[in-house]
């Protein structure tokens, strides 16, 4: 059979016209459709827009004297463009002239960290967002007071018998709690699967070449 | 001067990527999609390419690592390897190759794993244990056992049509 099989190919490509390379248009301006490319694109992308973004949202939030929810998320979203910055610069480290076994183990750890950083991330990102938003609400002047002051006035002056802790209401501060507990949780289990929807097969295939490959180099073939 | 690249350092070299891109595509389309990603990616890393082996060696490896990750979406719109077992429910497309022997070969080493294709591409271009050990990266001493389990899993794929 090996002889067959070997002559199989070697006889099957005899023929000059079986190997004729497919006509190759713009080959250089062509936009590469491999997944690292891909992400590379999406990145710089991302980091242009988080950053331009969070220096738009810091001047909006002083123009409708919402500075208490712009300046927590600007340096929030300078974190966010500085993360996605690192990642992209150790994704441009995968080097394809590698042995194919240590080019999927590098691009499988950088998957890998990349989903627990935006996991993290998700866990702060939507906690964060509900409290900047709170807080430059709270903060907002209206009539040469804090809305948050307002508030409290008319709710003391309704409840005289609301029960405080640092000025605050404590059914109020329970409320928050539970809904940045929630958003905790939920912000990362969103993401978990959302990234299990669009890339579960790729994540899954990639462990399988590797576990395939590892297979080989360890020696359990004999 | 790039026209130049692909004619000089691509094109000699084009029968190798030709026999790997066919090994992990099902389709015309898909093929020459390859084809031009792998010839891309080329060019792009040809600065890596550090002379500690031959040319045609690197091809090889490149070629291997970038069609070992390509995704194409589906119609649900899920990035899936282009590799993947044609789905029961779509036709396959006619063999692309004059000699029908090659053809059944072809379509016996498209159902491998992905890592099995690329050994036995290796092997059957004629490159030593230690070289394929090379390109994939894994232990010389285990490609001769793993090559003769992928002889005998073909050797029952293609019994059945030439039998």
């Amino acid at each position: 059979m090996e002889n067959s099989i070997k002559s199989i190919w070697q006889e099957g490509f005899l023929k000059s016209n079986e190997l004729i390379a497919p006509k190759v248009v713009n080959l250089y301006d062509r936009k590469s459709e491999h997944i690292i490319d891909k992400y590379k694109r999406m990145f710089k992308k991302n980091i242009t827009a988080i950053a331009s973004g969070a220096f738009i949202l810091l001047f909006v939030s002083f123009l409708v004297r919402l500075q208490y929810m712009g300046v927590p998320m600007f340096f929030f979203l300078l974190f966010m463009a500085y993360v996605d910055k690192k990642l992209l610069t150790e994704l441009e480290q995968i080097d394809k002239n590698k042995t194919s076994y240590h080019y999927l183990k590098s691009f499988d750890n950088w998957m890998d960290k990349k989903n627990t950083v935006n996991i993290k991330i998700a866990r702060i990102l939507y906690p964060y967002v509900f409290i900047a938003l709170l807080m430059g609400f709270w903060h907002m002047k209206l009539k040469d007071q804090s809305m948050g002051n307002l508030f409290m006035e008319k709710l003391l002056q309704e409840f005289p018998g609301t029960s405080l802790f640092l000025g605050l209401p404590i059914w109020g501060i329970l409320i928050v709690l539970l809904i940045v507990t929630f958003l905790f949780i939920f912000g990362a289990r969103i993401y978990k699967w959302d990234i299990n929807l669009v890339y579960g097969p790729i994540i899954k295939k990639l462990k399988e070449l590797i576990a395939d490959m590892e297979e080989l180099r360890e020696g359990y073939e004999l | 001067m790039t026209n130049d690249f692909y004619t000089t350092s691509i094109l000699p070299h084009s029968a190798i990527i030709i026999k790997i891109c066919r090994a992990y595509t099902h389709a015309q389309e898909d093929f020459e999609d390859y084809y031009q990603e792998v010839c891309l990616q080329i060019w792009r890393s040809k600065d890596n390419f550090k002379k500690q082996s031959e040319w045609s060696t690197w091809i090889y490896r490149l070629s291997l690592n970038v069609c070992l990750t390509l995704f194409k979406k589906d119609k649900k719109n899920n990035q899936l390897f282009v590799s993947d077992p044609v789905p029961a429910d779509v036709v396959e497309e006619p063999p692309v190759f004059t000699n029908d022997a090659l053809n059944h070969l072809y379509a016996a080493i498209r159902k491998l794993k992905e890592v099995d294709r690329a050994v036995i591409l290796l092997y059957l271009e004629e490159k030593s244990y230690q070289e394929i050990a090379d390109i994939i990266g894994t232990n010389p001493n285990n490609i001769g056992v793993r090559i003769n389990r992928i002889k005998e899993r073909l050797k029952k794929l293609l019994d059945g049509k030439f039998n």
